[in-house]
C-alpha cells in the first residue's frame, strides 16, 4: 500500500491497439488495406506489357477446354481423363503409405532385445528413404525392375511401379510423423493403460495410437497433398498422368493452357478436402473436449 | 485521430479505383499490340521484302540477337544423326551441318557462328528468344505456327519403328497386327499424333521424356516397339541398341522439319532464300546422303 | 496343499534407484488380507516410487516382492499377469480422454480378462451405480469433474477385480470440495475388505481410515503402527519433525 497518496495512474492503452481492436473501425481498415494490396498484386498483372500474350498463353479458355477434353490423334490426351490415372496411384499409395509407416514407427518405438534387428533395418530404411530423391527411386524401380527380367516383378504397368516407389519413399516422412504423435501422448497414459494389465501392444492399439493419430491429423493431410502432385513423377516410366497429358498439350499446340487445367483439378482435390479434415478434426474435439465443467 | 483515419481510408479507395479503371482500360487498348517480344509486326515470312540485297550480311544485322554472330539453338543431349558426340559446334551430323550451311549462306563465317542450349518445352515459350533460330526436329504444323515461325523444310519426315530383334513385331505387322501392341515414343514429337490417327492402336501408346528412356524400355521390353523419325531410328538400330532392329518405316504423311524462329522474325525470309539455294544446289542432298545414309531398301509397311 | 497366506502382499529389502539417485533404501513391508495402509511422508520420499515398484511400472534394482505368498519379481515372470490382480489409482486419474467413460472401464476387462462386452458393461453399470456415477456412462472424461474423473478412475482398476489395490496421492490433485467424494468410495472400499496400500497427504483421513500408517523418509520407512499411536506419540524425531509441520499448516 502507498505510503504517500495515490499512486500514479498507470498507462493501459497502447495506442496502436485503439486502433485495431475497436470493432468496426479496425475491420474496416484492414479490409480496405487487403483489398488495397490484391488490387495492386492485380494490377501488375494486368498492365505488364507482356500481359495480354500471357493470358493468351497460360490462361486461354479455349486451350483448357481442347486440354481438358482431349484429342488423341491430335497427340494429346484429356487432362481429367489422364487426372484419374493420378487419383488411383495416391488412394492406392496413401492406404499402403499409412500401414508401412505405422509398422516402420511402431518398430522403431519398441524397446526390448528381441525386435533389435527390425528395429535397425526400420532405422536404416527411414534413413534412406528420406535421402534418396524420389524422381531417382522412381527411375531404378520403374527401369530396374523391367530390366531384370524376372516372371511377375518385371512385368507389371509403370503405375504399379511408380506406386511402389511413392510408397517406400513416403512412408519414410510419415513414420516420422507416427513417431512424433505417438511421442506426443503422455507416458502416463501408457502406465494407466499397463496397470490394467494390457500388454505392450494392447496399450499401443487402443490407447496410445488413438490419440497419437488424432493429434497428427493435420501433418498427415500436408504428406497426403504433396503424395498427390508427387504422382505426376510417375511420368517419366511413360504413363499418361495428367502433367503428362498437360505437357503432351503444350508441345503439340505450343500452348501452356493445359497445365492451368491440371493445376485446378488438383486444387478442387485437395481444397474441399482439407476443409473436410477441419470439419473432422473440429467435431472430433467438440465431442470430446469439455465447453465448461459442472 | 479520427479524421486521418477517415481521409486515409477515402484515399486508399481512390487509389484502388484508379487502379482498376486504369486496368481495365489498358486490357481493351491492348488487343492490338501483338502477340510477339520481339516488337515485330507478325507478318508472313515471305512478305519481307525478298530481293538478294536486303538478305546480306550487313542488313540482316538488325534482326539478330547478338550482333556480328549467328546464335542457333538446340536442345540437350543433341543426339545423332542429327549431331554427333553432343557437341553441335563441331557442325557434324545433319541438323549441325544444314547450321552451318544455312549461316554460310547468310554470309557468317563457322566462328561467328554460336550454339545455345534451349530445352524443346521452352523454345516456344512466350517473350523474346535468346537465339536467332532454333534446330531441334521440330515439325511444322499450323498450330504451332500461330505461336512460333517456321522455316521452310530442310527435312521431310516419315516415321519409323524400331523393334527387339525377338518381338513378334518384326514379322506380324499387318495393320491390324499393329493394333495390339504398345507402342512408344517421346514428348514433344509428332510420333504420338501419327499412331493414334494412324496406326489407331488398342492399348494407349507410353510416352517418355527423353530418347534415352525411350530406349531403355525397349530394352527393358516394357514396350513392343518405339515409333520415331526415320534417320533416329536408323541410328538406334544400327549402332545403339544391340539385338534392335528398324522393322520398316511408314508413308509420309508431308511432315517435314522447319527452322524454329520468334513469330514475325524477318529473319526467315533471308532463311528461307538460304534453304532454297542449298537445295538447288544440291548442298542439301548431300548432307542427306552424307549423314542420313537413307537406304533406299527400308520396307514401307501401311499403318 | 499348503493354507492360504494372509499376507497379500509381502516386500522384502527393496532397492529402487534412478540414475545415481537413490530412492528407496532397503523397504520391508508386510501387508495382511483386508489390511489398509497409509503411506505418508514427505514428498520426494519415494512413497510414489514404492507403489510403482509393487505394481511392476518400476524395476526393482534389489529385493523380492510377493503377492499372496508368490514372488512377482522372480524372472521369467510375466508382467501383465501380475499386474491383472494389482490396481492402481494415479493422482492425475490418467483416464482414457478419447473413450467414453463406459469403454474406459470396460477395455481391460474386456481385452485382458476375455470378458464379453455385455458383461463388461453390467459390470461396469453395477460399479457407476454404486458410487453415484450412472448418469455419467457415456460421457467423455474432459467433460466429468475432477472428482467424478478420480472415482471412474477407481472403478476402472476395480472392474478387473484385484486383490490388492494402491492409491497414489489420489486427492492431491482435487479441489478441496471434491476430496471428500474420492475418500468416501476408498472408505467404502475399505469397509467392504479390500486390501489397500494408500499413499496420501490427507491425514485425517488416514487416521480414519488405516489399520496401520507408515512413515517413510530417505527412502525407508522410519516409523510404522497405528495411526492413534503415531500420530499422537511418534518415536522417531524425524516423524516428529514433519508432523509438526503438518500441524502448523493446519492439515491435521
Amino acid at each position: 500500500m502507498e505510503a504517500q497518496g495515490i499512486p500514479e495512474p498507470l498507462n493501459l492503452y497502447a495506442r496502436r491497439s485503439r486502433l485495431l481492436s475497436s470493432g468496426r473501425r479496425g475491420a474496416a481498415l484492414s479490409t480496405a488495406s487487403t483489398v488495397v494490396v490484391i488490387a495492386l498484386i492485380a494490377a501488375v498483372f494486368l498492365l505488364a506489357p507482356g500481359s495480354r500474350q500471357v493470358r493468351h498463353t497460360f490462361f486461354n479458355p479455349t486451350d483448357m477446354w481442347r486440354a481438358f477434353v482431349g484429342d488423341p490423334k491430335a497427340g494429346y490426351y484429356s487432362v481429367g481423363e489422364a487426372l484419374w490415372l493420378n487419383i488411383r496411384m495416391f488412394v492406392v499409395a496413401e492406404i499402403l503409405i499409412l500401414a508401412l509407416a505405422l509398422v516402420v514407427a511402431v518398430v522403431r518405438q519398441s524397446t526390448g532385445p528381441v525386435l533389435l534387428p527390425l528395429r535397425v533395418v526400420a532405422t536404416v530404411y527411414v534413413d534412406v528413404a528420406r535421402g534418396v530423391p524420389l524422381i531417382l527411386l522412381i527411375f531404378a524401380i520403374g527401369f530396374g525392375a523391367p530390366a531384370l527380367q524376372l516372371t511377375v516383378l518385371s512385368t507389371q504397368s509403370a503405375a504399379v511401379y511408380g506406386v511402389i516407389a511413392l510408397v517406400l519413399s513416403y512412408s519414410a516422412y510419415v513414420s516420422e510423423v507416427y513417431r512424433a504423435g505417438i511421442n506426443s501422448v503422455h507416458r502416463s497414459q501408457v502406465s494407466a493403460a499397463r496397470s490394467l494389465g494390457l500388454s505392450g501392444w494392447a496399450s499401443m492399439r487402443f490407447v496410445i495410437l488413438p490419440q497419437a493419430v488424432r493429434n497428427i491429423i493435420p501433418p498427415l493431410l500436408n504428406d497426403f497433398i504433396s503424395l498427390q502432385k508427387d504422382t505426376a513423377l510417375v511420368g517419366v516410366l511413360g504413363s499418361i498422368e495428367a502433367n503428362k497429358a498437360a505437357e503432351l498439350f503444350s508441345d503439340t499446340t505450343f500452348n501452356y493452357s493445359s497445365y492451368a487445367v491440371a493445376a485446378i483439378l488438383f486444387l478442387i482435390l485437395t481444397i474441399p478436402l482439407a476443409r473436410f479434415t477441419d470439419h473432422l478434426i473440429a467435431r472430433d474435439r467438440a465431442r470430446r473436449l469439455a465447453v465448461a465443467g459442472p | 485521430m479520427r479524421q486521418i483515419t477517415v481521409a486515409a481510408v477515402a484515399a486508399i479507395t481512390a487509389l484502388t479505383a484508379s487502379v482498376g479503371l486504369a486496368a481495365c482500360s489498358s486490357i481493351s487498348s491492348s488487343s492490338s499490340a501483338g502477340g510477339s517480344g520481339s516488337g515485330a509486326t507478325a507478318s508472313s515470312s515471305a512478305s519481307s521484302g525478298s530481293s538478294a540485297a536486303s538478305c546480306s550480311n550487313a542488313s540482316i544485322q538488325k534482326n539478330l540477337y547478338a550482333k556480328g554472330t549467328l546464335t542457333v539453338a538446340t536442345d540437350k543431349p543433341a543426339y545423332p544423326p542429327w549431331f554427333e558426340n553432343n557437341a553441335p559446334s563441331n557442325g557434324q551430323g545433319y541438323e549441325s551441318a544444314v547450321a552451318y550451311a544455312v549461316a554460310s549462306q547468310l554470309g557468317f563465317s563457322r566462328s561467328q557462328v554460336k550454339w545455345a542450349y534451349e530445352p524443346f518445352n521452352d523454345s516456344y515459350a512466350p517473350g523474346p528468344k535468346k537465339f536467332d533460330f532454333d534446330i531441334n526436329e521440330v515439325s511444322y504444323s499450323a498450330q504451332r505456327a500461330q505461336v512460333v515461325s517456321f522455316s521452310d523444310s530442310y527435312y521431310d519426315v516419315q516415321q519409323s519403328l524400331v523393334a527387339l530383334k525377338s518381338s513378334p513385331i518384326v514379322s506380324k505387322h499387318s495393320p491390324s497386327d499393329l493394333k495390339g501392341y504398345v507402342f512408344g515414343d517421346q514428348v514433344g514429337t509428332t510420333s504420338l499424333a501419327f499412331i493414334n490417327s494412324q496406326i489407331q492402336p488398342t492399348h494407349t501408346p507410353k510416352v517418355f521424356e527423353t530418347l534415352n528412356d525411350v530406349k531403355q524400355a525397349l530394352q527393358t521390353k516394357q514396350i513392343a516397339a518405339l515409333v520415331t523419325d526415320t534417320p533416329t531410328a536408323q541410328y538406334i538400330s544400327s549402332s545403339e541398341i544391340p539385338g534392335s532392329v528398324m522393322v520398316a518405316q511408314f508413308p509420309s504423311t508431308g511432315e517435314h522439319y522447319g527452322l524454329l524462329f520468334a513469330k514475325g522474325n524477318p529473319l526467315v525470309g533471308c532463311v528461307n532464300q538460304a534453304l532454297a539455294t542449298l537445295k538447288s544446289n544440291g548442298t542439301l542432298a548431300k548432307l542427306t546422303t552424307q549423314w542420313l545414309k537413307i537406304y533406299t531398301s527400308v520396307p514401307t509397311i501401311k499403318p | 496343499m499348503p493354507p492360504l497366506p494372509l499376507q497379500t502382499l509381502r516386500i522384502e529389502g527393496l532397492h529402487k534407484s534412478f540414475g545415481a539417485n537413490e530412492v528407496l533404501r532397503g523397504i520391508d513391508l508386510e501387508v495382511a488380507s483386508h489390511e489398509v495402509i497409509c503411506l505418508i511422508g514427505a514428498s520426494g520420499s519415494g512413497k510414489s516410487t514404492l507403489l510403482r515398484c509393487v505394481n511392476l511400472l518400476e524395476r526393482v534394482d534389489a529385493g523380492a516382492i510377493y503377492l499372496d505368498g508368490q514372488e512377482i519379481t522372480a524372472p521369467g515372470v510375466d508382467d501383465n499377469l501380475v499386474r491383472r490382480h494389482i490396481g492402481i489409482v494415479f493422482q492425475s486419474f490418467n483416464l482414457f480422454p478419447h473413450m467414453t467413460v463406459e469403454r474406459n472401464i470396460t477395455l481391460a476387462p474386456v481385452k485382458v480378462l476375455g470378458l464379453s462386452q455385455a458383461e463388461a458393461a453390467e459390470q461396469a453399470r453395477v460399479l457407476l451405480e454404486r458410487f453415484g456415477l450412472a448418469e455419467k456412462r457415456a460421457d467423455y472424461p474432459d467433460r466429468l469433474s475432477g472428482g467424478q474423473q478420480q472415482r471412474v478412475a477407481i472403478v476402472r482398476a476395480l472392474a478387473m477385480r484385484p486383490r490388492l489395490m494402491l492409491f497414489d496421492e489420489v486427492t492431491s490433485a482435487l479441489d478441496p470440495e471434491l476430496v471428500a467424494e474420492v475418500l468416501e468410495v476408498i472408505s467404502e472400499l475399505a469397509e467392504g475388505g479390500m486390501t489397500m496400500l494408500i499413499a496420501t497427504h490427507e491425514m485425517g483421513f488416514a487416521r480414519d481410515i488405516a489399520g496401520r500408517v507408515c512413515f517413510l523418509a530417505d527412502g525407508q520407512i522410519v516409523e510404522q503402527g497405528p495411526p492413534a499411536r503415531l500420530f499422537s506419540q511418534p518415536s522417531d524425531e524425524r516423524t516428529q519433525r514433519f508432523l509438526r509441520r503438518i500441524v502448523d499448516a493446519g492439515r491435521l
